[in-house]
């Protein structure tokens, strides 16, 4: 009995480091999803609002709006362009802060994070008195000469995406970097003096063994990215739709089965996705 | 022909300079050894030849090229490193295949040549292991044959043994040396390890401060060192400090003694511990007979050191071997030490 103590301590103390944490995700999160997935089959009344019943109309009503279609598709591509983007510029960054010895290191990896401190809505402000018609690069443009008139670069899908890829790009440097810190120089060094040039060293060598940060930074920022709503809300501009305003719209409406449906089609084909990603790299890195 | 030719070659960071005016011929199929403590130049200079460092001056040929500015890719050095650097994703085949496939052999020659690379370390039958999978010894016999595959124009290692145990670490250096020679490659080995560096080269290469100190074989650098630090880095010296003048030396507790060397001024004297005689009364026709005290003996099974004290300044250790006829001193004997007048001297 006594040689249970320990063993009966240890699952105490997992207890009670693991239950807050549960209890406040629980009921925070997994309660109220339920609570949602549930509304998501109900059916909406002008009148009465949301009738008990059973229903997969909200999906139905999604998949043949072409609306709706739009909006989906236009997340897609913004989630997938700006996780692509992200992972361009990310990996030449992330690659040189995870090599460099300089003793302003832990420095450049604070600025690669100071964005981060402002808030998304803040930050849109700034690229919205950067980009209007009358904001620093169009009025730029005009003393240059290069513009006769004010010109907006505001409300596009370039503009979302632009702003996106800056909120985002901090996440995905820091997945790289740390997975990058961990793979030995030597590894590249090796390598070269084989005869690998710098891109077959990369392709052959390093991309395969960040693999896992790249995955890892991609799932991340592409959450993020799908799910972005001050973005495409104040840089987008009233006609440019994507799906989390969306899902907030039709809540303003109390079309509630709507929103719940629209909200978990964006959180299933996230999901999916990420899927996917971690499927394959995970097949990609098999070490035995 | 492919030997390596090192000339004026330095190296400044800054202010920092890792190696200056560094002068090395190294022969076709020689084992050249740098040896060094750490921060003394001696992986900076491998660096160069590898190319992974770019000289600031000077310049480096393999054979016939000069690849002072050339990347490492179009170099033709085969690599091994103390961390044994095997891809981690690779299996044991295709690390060692990895150098034939850049160097575009056709792929029905591939195989059979890392077959070969691989029965060189016997390692043919764990090909399809992961590095993961093998113990350092093996992963490090693998990065040789990794590094020997290609047939490199000269084979570069850096500490190699330093990551194995004791035991292992004499296998694989015979294992190295062996295979050295066997395939007559020109190799340039980097350690801090004196034992390593004696046992496996043919000519050494001591450095310190960026600078190299002495070239020359075992014998060159343990008989005959020129300066203080050769004489303390290769085997072990005691060292009188004090004056010379007239084939005679005064020690800076002013003893009387006989040397070979025509110097003047300022002097060190270096004594090998195993060329000094202890005995318990003094010897009759034997220069540098001097009395002085046990102060600490040292017992390490085969021989034993004697510490002796022969007065305020001058301290020598003595190594005696330890057969069942030696007379094992105790602390605080009354002892006298000798040694031949051929005893290296340095100016200070």
């Amino acid at each position: 009995m006594s040689a249970d103590a320990p063993q009966r301590s240890a699952a105490l103390t997992a207890t009670t480091l693991l239950g807050p944490a549960t209890f406040v995700a629980a009921l925070g999160v997994i309660g109220p999803m339920l609570y949602l997935l549930r509304y998501s089959f109900n059916q909406y009344d002008p009148r009465e609002l949301m009738i008990e019943t059973f229903t997969l109309k909200n999906y139905q009503a999604f998949f043949t709006n072409s609306y709706f279609l739009d909006a989906y598709l236009t997340t897609l591509r913004v989630g997938l362009f700006a996780t692509a983007v992200c992972l361009v510029f990310g990996f030449p960054l992330a690659y040189v802060l995870a090599r460099s010895t300089s003793r302003y290191k832990n420095l450049m990896i604070i600025a690669v994070v100071v964005p981060l401190f402002v808030g998304n809505a803040v930050r849109a402000a700034g690229w919205m008195s950067f980009l209007g018609s009358r904001g620093l690069l169009s009025v730029t443009l005009m003393n240059l000469g290069i513009t006769s008139g004010p010109t907006d670069f505001m409300y596009s899908e370039g503009t979302v995406i632009l702003g996106i890829i800056a909120v985002n790009l901090p996440y995905m440097v820091l997945s790289l970097q740390s997975v990058l810190e961990g793979i030995n120089r030597n590894l590249e060094e090796a390598a070269y003096s084989m005869g690998a040039r710098p891109l077959t060293m990369f392709r052959r060598i390093l991309l395969p063994l960040a693999l896992p940060g790249v995955a890892a930074g991609a799932i991340l920022t592409f959450i993020l990215a799908m799910n972005a709503y001050a973005t495409p809300v104040l840089l987008g501009g009233p006609s440019f739709r994507m799906m989390a305003p969306l899902v907030y719209g039709q809540f303003q409406l109390n079309n509630w089965p709507a929103a719940a449906a629209i909200a978990f089609i964006l959180m299933l084909t996230t999901l999916l996705l990420t899927m996917v990603v971690s499927a394959i790299t995970r097949q990609k890195f098999r070490v035995t | 022909m492919t030997g390596v030719q090192l000339e004026s070659v330095c190296k400044f960071y800054g202010d920092f300079r890792a190696t200056e005016d560094v002068n090395l011929t190294i022969a076709n199929g020689e084992f050249l050894v740098l040896l060094g403590p750490s921060g003394c130049g001696k992986t900076t200079t491998l660096r160069m030849v590898a190319g992974f460092v770019e000289p600031t001056r000077g310049s480096i040929r393999i054979g016939n090229v000069d690849v002072t500015h050339l990347p490492p890719w179009k170099r033709s050095t085969g690599l091994v490193f103390q961390s044994y650097a095997l891809f981690p994703h690779l299996t044991v085949h295709q690390n060692v295949a990895f150098g034939l496939e850049m160097r575009k052999v056709p792929k029905s020659e591939i195989s059979e040549k890392v077959m070969t690379a691989l029965q060189m370390v016997r390692l043919d039958h764990l090909g399809e292991r992961y590095p993961r999978q093998l113990s350092g010894g093996q992963q490090q016999r693998v990065a040789l044959a990794r590094a020997l595959a290609f047939r490199p124009d000269v084979l570069l290692l850096d500490e190699p043994l330093s990551n194995l145990d004791a035991k292992l670490r004499h296998e694989v250096r015979v294992e190295i040396r062996n295979l050295q020679q066997r395939l007559g490659i020109t190799t340039v080995m980097v350690t801090h390890d004196q034992e390593e560096a004696l046992t496996m080269a043919d000519r050494l290469v001591v450095m310190n401060e960026g600078r190299i100190q002495q070239v020359g074989s075992q014998r060159d650098l343990y008989d005959r060192p020129q300066s203080q630090f050769v004489a303390s880095f290769v085997g072990r010296s005691s060292f009188l400090n004090g004056r010379a003048g007239g084939a005679r030396f005064v020690t800076a507790g002013g003893l009387p003694v006989v040397i070979d060397s025509r110097l003047e001024g300022e002097a060190v004297i270096a004594l090998r511990p195993e060329r000094i005689t202890l005995a318990n009364a003094p010897l009759a026709d034997t220069p540098n007979n001097l009395p002085g005290e046990v102060e600490f003996v040292s017992y390490m099974g085969n021989l034993i050191d004697v510490h002796v004290r022969l007065n305020q300044h001058d301290h020598v250790i003595a190594q005696i071997v330890n057969r069942d006829d030696t007379n094992v001193p105790a602390v605080k004997d009354r002892v006298f030490v000798s040694w031949a007048p051929s005893s290296s001297v340095f100016a200070k």
